[in-house]
């Protein structure tokens, strides 16, 4: 089944997508992976990871109605 | 004053003396341990880095910012104040946008313990950075 979950851009993700946020229907976080580099093909580039809800994703999930996933580009702190 | 967090701008020699102050109180604690990650002016294809623009996922850094002192704390059994801040927004080079204190009871945990914060900092803060010229 398809929900609508909020993605957010951060780092190089934001520069490549020119928005911060974006909402996509989906199902799973690995059906999403295809969506996301379907319509930003720049994305292919990056070897991002996603969180969910704010924690760190291990393995692909299923995804709920507002669920929010962050695409996190390699970690650039410190 | 929370143990972690993120600061906008760089983080100042005001601030640092401000978190050096932080565990005063506890006069077990016979070593202090800093570490001070600068803005370098790196050149890249031929133009000078003048500064460094953070951004960070804020609710995720927090978490993990909590989840880092609990590791180091418990990896290091003699450590007892973990503290650290991150810049967001512009840092010019020559700023200081990371800083790390820990206090133990002695100097061995406190040096080692520094450094793994660090790293675990740089492995799993959310924070990412954008060259300025």
């Amino acid at each position: 089944m398809k929900n609508v979950v909020r993605v957010l851009w951060f780092g190089v993700a934001q520069e490549i997508t020119g928005s911060a946020e974006e909402e996509f229907m989906t199902e799973d976080t690995a059906v999403l992976r295809l969506q996301i580099l379907e319509k930003h093909p720049g994305m292919r580039t990056v070897n991002f990871r996603l969180a969910l809800n704010g924690t760190m994703l291990k393995k692909d999930r299923q995804l709920e109605e507002n669920d929010v996933i962050a695409v996190l580009p390699p970690f650039a702190g410190g | 004053m929370n143990d972690s967090f993120l600061v906008g701008g760089p983080i100042t020699p005001v601030l640092i003396s401000e978190l050096m102050t932080l565990g005063n109180d506890d006069t077990g604690a016979g070593a202090v341990s800093v570490f001070a990650g600068k803005v370098r002016d790196d050149e890249i294809e031929g133009k000078k880095v003048t500064a460094l623009e953070y951004s960070a996922y804020n609710e995720m850094a927090e978490k993990v910012a909590a989840e880092i002192i609990r590791t180091v704390k418990s990896a290091f059994s003699d450590v007892r104040k973990v503290v650290f801040v991150h810049s967001t927004g512009v840092v010019k080079a020559g700023e200081v946008s990371l800083f790390i204190m820990v206090t133990s009871g002695h100097r061995d945990h406190a040096i080692r313990a520094c450094r793994h914060t660090l790293e675990l900092i740089k492995e799993n803060l959310p924070v990412w950075k954008k060259e300025l010229f």
